[in-house]
């Protein structure tokens, strides 16, 4: 009888004594076997639901139910449900709980089948399809589904690996797949099992397997074929295991994978993206996912039709899981404004985030669609939480680690005690939602910025970066800036293009030694890169190179792009300041706080030291923001910044509530000092400036308008040749893209830049710069990475200012109450003939304030002005009986939309006032307005 | 080879409502050139033009002089604009300076002192009639029309029975 058995048969014959079920202890005491085997043959029972265990402690395992006659009490049912509930998952076809399983996922379902059932061991399967369309899901799906199937037992693990994770190294993915034997390479102290030994009998699963190195890929394809491997070290393929291969990519495997490994998956399941599936079945989609962020909130969400139309519409590159991420986001909101409403959580359309509300009208783009989708919608859903639904064990990378509503929950209530009012509470936990999601989504992003480079840098430059990256970060601590990928590999790029052309090799000029000798740790990283690019290329790197790699890593180090300004803050009593600062470190995971507590009798001179001490430590080259409790002390600035030669701009009245203000504001990018500063002291009224006005900065680089230099933009790059061309490139094209065509770029090496940008600057204006590093002077500028993600639009905005110093009236009339019937009613009388302005902007101006009350949507000032004037239009081309015409295809849209009942009701004020009765064709138009101005808002 | 317009249309209050949903995507541009020597500096009418650019749409608001400039530029060539201006006589120095097209759309001419009513939505004065004369005379169809699907009608004609022009032949 093996141990099992005697477990099994012993809780069998005595539970009738012990209706409340064993204890591991007991069993090890009554059977004298050893406490580690029992526990675990109890949960192998468990697992194959013979026993159930309870909650709570110590644990206590029973017999389950449904293979008993002993009836368990109701009391202990309820602990039991959830244990229960995971079994129901066993009975059915997991497959029939996916969302499109019938539909336009019926022919994967029968490929995943056919692949798991085919005898004797089922075939391989890879699984394509774009980021986020749900091929991690589907793959636990086939597992489960393999499971209940007793095609894999039930203890045999799903083993998930992502290949992308160590993609930078392809010895280190190697051992972790195959694992290793003692001193196969250094820091392998003992023999090691891998991923595939670890999967024996169960269910590998390998993402983003196009990331897989060659050699790894043919390791695979071996395995596949005979169910044998080695691990790293050895020679001889002795090892067996017999494992379910499911891979997955979202690359073309033709081209992404080698053809050798890609002959040998017999089964491609391609998954279909968002757009593919049905409308349906993107609804149900909506709904299972609103569902479980219900379960988390435990509160029932509603939404209204245009949150749901917006929701859907949002979705463009990343599918399903870009989906979910956008009710993550738009649920934590929700759950933050209706943190005060016990049973419900409102989503609105007016607080959407601008990219989400697009959704809207990238979904109106497709008439069928939308129709299609209005059909299935009522003006509100109601979600609410269901325990019983069923949902795949995914711990894929769109999963969040922790359970967010809860971290909101205590925040909210931390801020509450500390006197906020319930605006400012918002603002910090809203700020706060965004840099959880942004840190969750980095990994990500990452992927994207390195594909951005790719564009003008091979991948293997890039790798080979980022391994210098490491070890400059763990041999030499060596702090490296988010820039250093760019600009290194940038560097490398152009080196190697330069000597496989055969182009001469630059001299190094003595003045280059000499600046380079002063730097002896740069020098020696210098002389370590370079052996590592000879050692990948098998070339001699000429000594020169040395120099010019010293000299980038200097400038890298000296021109830090976005160091934060640091916060110190100063206040009497044992621990006012410093419990201030963790409030807030704690709150928005900042690093850039320091705290500095005085004694009441404590004298201003070693305040003053002490405080010194504190800004030293804090700066990172962009100065120090001093925060103190009282007037006195905030006439240190200037002697700070005499001392240490760090700028610092000291505020008083220090609350919490501006030290979180404070902290806020420095950690978004592109916030200096005296910018933070001046907001600061404005902030909501709780601080007052007490510092003599500060004197005038000169801007000795000011725009003057009128200026007949060409305008220019430099770029800076390592070298200023080959890849610097290239970056001129980029940006030339984002100059024509936005029909710049009086604005030149320059590239320009780092190497000397400050002389070379004077001396551009008497022939030229310089208008902007971007680049690797930051020259000293007095323009825009924007780091390459920020260029490269996008950050064009930003860039054009920056430098299309120029020269238009303080036209802010535009900005003015968004933030003024002054838009008046009185402005209104001179814009109409300056475009109407026949209308009478005085007599009708009373009318329109109530129209607006109707639209206004009864929509969710941002009434803007713009708006309000376009609304007006195409009003006034439209009933003078009733009175002359020439109104617009629309075409019948555009007519049968108009009462989908979502405004037209609205629309139809303020119309009658114009009919009750004025007799006239606005057409179906001027409603037409009167949508399309609102559609375009609420997209633009 | 220049920059494609796809249509050159004069409405004194440039790019609005019906506008931008009907004729943005009739004339099937890729962007959509407010060309004002006055707009282009006036931030407030560039915010009123901007919001009411259809999603997806690129709009600039520049001088004539740009205008002008870009046009010939290589480096946007085969762009396909729509080109909105002011007044006739803004069109008028766009065509002077080389910019080719064989019709205009009038959209909205509206009414002040001194000015003369030829349709229901265009109002004309002296240096108006001169411009469209000018046009005329190049061989250029006139044509109003507010939205894309309306029937076109003569611009001349109705200048003609108004007895603004001279019969010419």
């Amino acid at each position: 009888m093996t141990r099992k058995q005697k477990i099994w048969e012993y809780i069998q014959e005595n539970t009738s004594n012990k209706p409340e079920g064993f204890t591991t202890s007991e069993l090890v005491q009554v059977l004298g076997l050893v406490r580690s085997n029992v526990s675990k043959e109890l949960n192998e029972l468990v697992r194959e639901n013979l026993l159930v265990k309870t909650s709570g402690r110590p644990v206590r395992y029973l017999l389950d139910e449904k293979n008993s006659a002993i009836q368990v009490k109701k009391g202990s049912m309820k602990e039991l449900a959830p244990e229960i509930g995971e079994s129901k998952q066993s009975e059915a076809d997991v497959f029939e709980k996916i969302i499109g399983w019938k539909g336009s996922l019926k022919n994967q379902v029968d490929q995943a089948k056919a692949a798991l059932l085919y005898p004797p061991h089922g075939l391989n399967t890879l699984i394509t399809g774009p980021t986020g369309s749900g091929k991690t899901y589907f793959a636990n799906a086939m597992y489960y589904f393999a499971r209940n199937n007793q095609i894999i037992a039930a203890d045999k693990p799903f083993t998930t690996f992502n290949c992308a994770d160590y993609a930078h190294n392809p010895q280190l993915l190697m051992s972790h797949l195959f694992g290793y034997v003692r001193g196969s390479f250094t820091g392998a102290a003992e023999d090691k099992d891998g991923l595939i030994q670890e999967a024996d009998g169960g269910m590998l699963f390998l993402d983003e397997v196009h990331r897989l190195p060659p050699e790894g890929q043919e390791m695979i394809f071996y395995f596949m074929d005979h169910g044998t491997y080695n691990r790293l070290g050895e020679t001889v393929k002795t090892h067996h295991a017999n494992v379910r291969l499911v891979c997955a990519t979202t690359e073309d495997p033709e081209s992404a994978l080698l053809q050798t490994f890609v002959r040998r998956i017999p089964i491609t399941i391609q998954m279909p993206s968002f757009k593919q599936r049905t409308m349906r079945e993107r609804l149900q989609l909506l709904k299972h996912l609103l569902v479980i962020e219900a379960n988390r909130i435990k509160k029932n969400i509603r939404l209204n039709e245009d949150v749901v139309q917006a929701l859907l519409g949002s979705v463009t590159y990343g599918n399903v899981g870009q989906l979910k991420s956008n009710i993550q986001l738009v649920c934590a909101q929700g759950f933050l404004n209706s943190i005060q409403n016990k049973t419900e959580i409102l989503i609105t359309f007016a607080q959407l985030p601008p990219n989400i509300k697009e959704g809207l009208s990238l979904l109106a783009n497709n008439r069928k669609e939308l129709g299609e989708l209005t059909k299935m919608l009522e003006p509100a859903m109601i979600v609410r939480p269901d325990n019983d639904m069923h949902v795949i064990d995914e711990s894929g990378d769109y999963e969040l680690p922790y359970n967010l509503y809860e971290i909101i929950g205590d925040k909210a209530a931390v801020l509450k005690s500390e006197g906020l009012d319930q605006s400012a509470i918002n603002n910090f936990i809203l700020t706060d939602i965004n840099v959880h999601l942004k840190t969750f989504y980095q990994g990500a992003k990452k992927v994207q910025t390195e594909n951005n480079l790719n564009e003008i840098v091979d991948q293997e430059i890039i790798d080979i970066t980022r391994n210098i990256m490491q070890e400059l970060e763990t041999k030499y601590e060596y702090s490296i800036g988010s820039n250093f990928i760019y600009a290194m590999s940038l560097h490398i790029s152009s080196f190697i293009k330069r000597l496989q052309s055969g182009q001469p090799l630059r001299a190094v000029s003595s003045d280059i030694v000499e600046m380079v000798k002063e730097y002896q740790l740069e020098q020696k990283i210098a002389e370590h890169i370079k052996a590592l690019l000879e050692e990948h290329y098998h070339f001699p790197v000429p000594e020169s190179e040395m120099y010019y790699l010293a000299i980038l890593l200097v400038s890298l180090k000296t021109a830090p792009t976005s160091g934060k300004v640091g916060i110190v803050v100063a206040a009497h009593g044992k621990s006012t300041a410093s419990s201030m600062v963790k409030v807030v470190e704690q709150l928005l995971s900042v690093d850039n706080l320091k705290a500095f507590d005085m004694s009441l009798d404590m004298s201003p001179q070693i305040a003053f030291q002490g405080i010194c001490q504190e800004v030293k430590e804090i700066d990172h080259g962009n100065g120090v923001l001093l925060l103190v409790d009282m007037g006195s002390l905030s006439t240190f600035s200037d002697r700070l910044t005499a001392s240490t030669g760090i700028q610092v701009k000291s505020l008083d009245m220090v609350t919490t509530a501006m030290v979180l203000e404070a902290a806020r504001k420095t950690s978004l990018i592109d916030s200096d000092l005296t910018t933070i500063y001046k907001e600061l002291r404005e902030f909501n009224g709780y601080s007052r400036q007490i510092q003599i006005p500060e004197k005038k900065v000169v801007e000795p680089d000011k725009i003057v308008l009128g200026d007949k230099r060409k305008k220019i933009i430099i770029a800076i790059c390592s070298t200023g040749k080959g890849t610097a061309e290239r970056i001129k490139g980029i940006l030339d094209q984002i100059l024509v893209d936005n029909l710049i065509d009086d604005i030149g770029v320059v590239p320009l090496s780092v190497v000397g830049m400050e002389k070379e940008v004077r001396k551009l600057n008497t022939q030229y204006q310089i208008i902007a710069a971007t680049g690797i590093a930051k020259p000293n002077i007095k323009v825009p500028f924007i780091s390459l990475e920020d260029l490269l993600q996008g950050g064009g639009e930003k860039f054009i905005q920056m430098i299309e200012n120029v020269g238009f110093p303080a036209l802010k009236e535009a900005e003015a009339l968004e933030k003024s109450d002054t838009l008046t019937e009185e402005t209104a009613q001179q814009y109409l009388d300056q475009y109407f003939t026949f209308l009478n302005p005085h007599k009708i902007i009373k009318i329109l101006w109530d129209y607006c304030n109707f639209i206004d009350r009864h929509s969710d949507f941002d009434f803007t000032n713009s708006m309000r002005i376009s609304v007006i004037m195409h009003l006034g239009g439209a009933i003078e081309r009733e009175l002359l009986g020439s109104t617009l015409s629309i075409s019948d295809e555009e007519g049968t849209t108009v009462e989908k939309n979502s405004n037209y009942k609205l629309i139809k009701q303020a119309n009658e004020i114009i009919e009750n006032t004025l007799n006239i009765k606005l057409s179906e064709a001027e409603n037409f138009y009167i949508i399309k307005l609102f559609d375009t101005q609420i997209a633009n808002a | 080879m220049a920059m494609d317009v796809r249509l050159l249309r004069i409405d004194s209050r440039l790019l609005h409502g019906q506008v931008a949903t009907n004729w943005v995507k009739a004339a099937k541009v890729d962007r959509i050139l407010v060309v004002s020597d006055g707009v282009a500096k006036d931030e407030l009418r560039k915010v009123l033009i901007r919001q009411a650019t259809p999603p997806g749409t690129k709009v600039n608001v520049i001088p004539i002089n740009k205008m002008l400039r870009v046009y010939q530029d290589v480096r946007f060539a085969g762009l396909k604009v729509m080109v909105l201006v002011e007044c006739p006589l803004d069109a008028q120095r766009l065509i002077e300076s080389g910019i080719r097209i064989n019709s205009i759309n009038i959209g909205s001419l509206s009414f002040s002192m001194g000015r003369r009513m030829v349709t229901d939505t265009i109002a004309v004065n002296q240096t108006d009639v001169e411009a469209f004369t000018w046009l005329h005379n190049r061989g250029i169809q006139l044509e109003t029309r507010k939205v894309s699907t309306d029937s076109k009608r003569d611009l001349w004609k109705a200048l003609r029975e108004n007895g603004l022009v001279k019969k010419t032949v």
